[in-house]
């Protein structure tokens, strides 16, 4: 096989170069090499095609969306986070979310990808690499996948997870810790107490501990509950034998930080080794722990929206495709007690399912409530079906969690009610339609 | 000579072949020197290199006439049982994963001039790395997704499975022009006519997947997309396609820049994360790159959750509204997801004028036609390291928990 006359002509230009320059560290100056040239050929590609760098509309203070049009798209077009300077190591030292955290640094210092060692290099000749910032990966990605994880199996085991007591101060103290994560930031409250009881202490106890090695499998997720530790990023992208084996100290976690949140996403090699700087404590949380109390709770909320739809006999001609859609589609709300969740009179726009507590029903001129509506039952469905103003109030005795969903959504979904109630189904004909609200029950 | 007679089976006649083979004894006694053993072999070998049917060029199977009959009256996609690795030649790596290993392959023996210049992917999974990785129900889902899909026009076909004492084998048909990826890198992106033919193509193995078999093919990226020797698409690494049904799903798996909000958050998901990742590709085949990225992983994730995607000024509005409807964190608002399914998103002003019927069955000339010298060329593959040396061991205590599980491959 031959190779193509271009190669030939980048490598004795390097070749050239590197006689020039005689440099010490022979890869990173290829490396440099590669990256001029690189942002010299797309500067020329760009001169060539004049239409691209007229700016268009966009504003121009968004960093990577100016990049993305000058560049043609090679920089990150959500480039929010991107490094103003390519070269700069401590742009996650630096991150405002540490403010405040004295020198602790959250846990995103940690997950640099694979191709992380060549932010660590020197600037290059010349003010071109600063002009295209791309650094995006441009090979091959690989596949990623957690352990399978199957609600069934759960249920069968009758699993719980784990819980582990916690002072007030504590729990206090890792609510805090990890509120700025957003795999924690969705969690509803039973979710985030199962989480954070799911976490688990661990002393470390001497200085010189590696907690975490970089290149290793990684199953759990710490938060600092004293101490400090180390970060070393080794640039080979793993821990190596030998004195220097650790790599570059590129940072501390003291009290309330944390790091090695990527594991609770799936088994991906460690980005950087953490070492104990003195006896401190953790609290671990492993990925298959975390990921189960999430899917729990999905899975059996989504069963009981399931077993809820079947029982509203507007929805009884729905397919199971068209239910599963639904119990998808179904948003969590709650009421603290004497609201008033659907007002007599008012436009209908949305169908209601108590999830959780109790409500009743009022209709103008009574002055005790006509019905009530405990777990499981419904109400308002009648508006997915007509523009008539709701017929009664009804309004929370306790507090009250129900799952909601809008006329629109229901339509965007499966479209009109109407023609799902007009399939053939002998069990209803238009004479049923009365019946099916609880609303106008006497 | 005394081979069974390849007469059994006529090109055009799948019908007629029967699901699993048997072996019958009337070919022992013209053969004293073969083993019973070895005819079966042979027999399994003439039934599979009879296809695809010779009159047909490599890619451009009759979609309609095999994918209505039930799999088990398909002449393809069947597990073999005495098919060996011996009876193939590893010619070179077409592609590595994790815990596989893609090979051009062809006969080791040849039984006549056709069967010599037949060539197949042979995807080899060594049993030992798919328990260590957690994969065992991966591994199933993707060999009875492809049997199941086998014959579809964009999807590559599973020809056969087979197994020894330490690995899984799945021989695929061969497709020449390599992966979407490599073009995609060398053009920095395609313009939208491009875009569009392979985003159309894809539209149609997504709807054949998700409402034909309710399958989530759950790994989109041009990675995994191939280009047959005509310029048509095929689909291929079925390692996390799974069916699904109505029942949603937990597992995460796919691959960071293309996971869907929903996979990231663990609350479940199905078919919609494959109309999420179809908008990313859309959007990386026009930009040359994904709309979130960051070295950090994590970050990619924050970004995915939040769902704000950029657009160049130079992307047409159409295609715009296109990957932002399709990348909608709200699975009750993302197109493809909701009323009308694919049929939603073949209606999207994007594909205005797109001729689906033409596209179905590969009438449209694809944008990319591979040069290729013959039918085994690799000059579209890169070139992989060879395989370490180092293998971990099958020991008797995995094979005793874990070998009822490969029984069926």
């Amino acid at each position: 096989m031959s190779l193509p006359p271009e190669y030939f002509h980048e490598i004795n230009t390097l070749n050239r170069e590197f006689i020039e320059a005689s440099p010490d560290d022979i890869l990173q100056f290829c490396a440099d090499y590669f990256q001029r040239r690189l942002a010299s050929q797309r500067h020329e590609f760009l001169v060539a095609n004049p239409q691209s760098r007229k700016s268009g509309m966009v504003d121009p203070n968004i960093r990577g969306m100016q990049a993305l049009q000058e560049d043609e798209a090679v920089a990150s077009p959500t480039a929010s986070s991107f490094p103003s300077n390519p070269f700069d190591t401590t742009m996650n030292a630096s991150n405002p979310r540490d403010a405040g955290n004295g020198t602790t640094a959250d846990g995103h210092q940690f997950n640099f990808g694979g191709f992380s060692a060549s932010v660590g290099a020197p600037p290059s000749g010349g003010g071109d690499a600063s002009n295209f910032p791309n650094n995006y990966n441009l090979n091959r990605r690989i596949s990623v996948s957690a352990e399978s994880l199957d609600p069934a199996s759960t249920f069968s085991s009758n699993w719980v997870p784990p819980f582990y007591p916690k002072t007030k101060e504590q729990q206090t103290r890792l609510t805090n810790a990890v509120a700025q994560n957003f795999l924690f930031a969705h969690l509803d409250e039973e979710q985030s107490s199962q989480v954070l009881g799911a976490l688990q202490e661990k002393r470390i106890p001497a200085k010189g501990v590696k907690v975490i090695e970089q290149g290793a499998e990684g199953d759990n997720f710490y938060v600092v509950e004293s101490g400090t530790f180390d970060v070393f990023v080794h640039p080979s992208g793993k821990i190596q034998p030998g004195i220097e084996g650790l790599g570059n100290n590129v940072g501390t976690v003291g009290a309330g930080g944390s790091f090695g949140e990527l594991a609770l996403m799936y088994n991906a090699p460690r980005a950087a080794s953490v070492v104990s700087a003195e006896s401190s404590t953790l609290w671990a949380l492993d990925r298959v722990t975390f990921r189960r109390i999430l899917m729990d709770s999905a899975f059996q909320r989504r069963r009981m929206y399931e077993k809820f739809l079947e029982e509203v006999p507007l929805f009884v001609t729905l397919t199971p495709y068209e239910r599963s859609k639904i119990a998808d589609a179904l948003e969590s709300k709650k009421y603290p007690p004497g609201t008033t969740i659907i007002r007599e009179g008012d436009p209908g726009d949305a169908f209601y399912i108590v999830e959780q507590g109790e409500a009743e029903v009022f209709k103008r001129g009574a002055d005790k409530p006509i019905n009530r509506i405990e777990k499981g039952g419904y109400f308002g469905e009648l508006a997915l079906l007509d523009d008539q103003p709701r017929a009664a109030s009804v309004i929370s005795k306790s507090e009250v969690k129900v799952a909601t969903m809008g006329k629109d959504a229901f339509q965007r979904l499966l479209g009109p009610v109407e023609s799902i109630m007009r399939r053939n189904d002998p069990r209803r004909g238009q004479a049923g339609m009365e019946e099916v609200d609880p609303l106008s029950k006497e | 000579m005394s081979y069974p007679s390849p007469l059994q089976y006529h090109p055009d006649s799948h019908d007629s072949i029967p699901s699993t083979y048997t072996y019958r004894p009337s070919y022992s006694s013209s053969s004293s020197s073969r083993s019973a053993e070895t005819l079966a072999r042979d027999h399994e070998q003439l039934l599979i290199s009879h296809w695809p049917p010779s009159h047909r060029s490599s890619g451009s199977l009759s979609p309609n006439r095999l994918l209505d009959k039930p799999t088990s009256a398909r002449p393809i996609g069947n597990s073999l049982k005495h098919l060996r690795p011996a009876d193939f030649d590893q010619i070179k790596t077409l592609g590595t994963g994790t815990f596989a290993r893609v090979w051009l392959t062809r006969w080791t023996h040849p039984h006549d001039e056709r069967s010599a210049h037949q060539v197949y992917a042979l995807k080899i999974l060594h049993k030992v790395d798919v328990i260590r990785l957690k994969q065992v129900e991966h591994v199933r889902n993707e060999r009875n997704v492809l049997a199941a899909v086998a014959g579809h026009p964009f999807i590559t076909t599973l020809v056969a499975s087979f197994q020894d004492e330490e690995s899984l084998y799945m021989l695929l048909d061969y497709c020449p022009g390599g992966e979407v990826f490599s073009y995609l890198r060398r053009a920095r992106r395609f313009n939208e006519p491009t875009s569009r033919f392979y985003a159309a193509e894809i539209v149609l193995i997504l709807e054949y997947l998700h409402e034909k078999e309710g399958v989530a093919y759950r790994d989109l990226k041009p990675e995994n997309i191939l280009i047959d020797a005509d310029g048509h698409l095929k689909l291929v690494d079925f390692g996390f396609a799974k069916t699904v049904g109505n029942r949603e799903t937990y597992t995460l798996c796919g691959t960071p820049e293309y996971l869907a909000p929903e996979v990231i958050r663990n609350t479940g998901h199905g078919c919609a994360v494959d109309w999420w990742a179809f908008g990313i590709l859309i959007y990386e085949f026009l930009v040359g790159q994904p709309p979130f990225w960051d070295q950090n992983p994590m970050k990619i994730y924050e970004q995915i959750i939040e769902g704000n995607i950029r657009y160049p000024s130079a992307m047409s509005p159409d295609a715009r509204d296109l990957i932002a409807k399709l990348c909608t964190v709200d699975t009750s608002k993302r197109l493809g997801n909701i009323r009308g399914r694919a049929a939603a998103v073949k209606a999207h002003p994007w594909f205005r004028g797109v001729d689906w019927d033409a596209v179905f069955h590969r009438k449209m000339q694809g944008p990319i036609v591979p040069q290729l010298q013959g039918p085994a060329d690799t000059r579209h593959f890169d070139e992989y390291e060879p395989e370490p040396e180092k293998q971990e061991v099958y020991t008797r205590e995995l094979r005793e928990k874990y070998e009822e599980a490969f029984k069926d491959f």
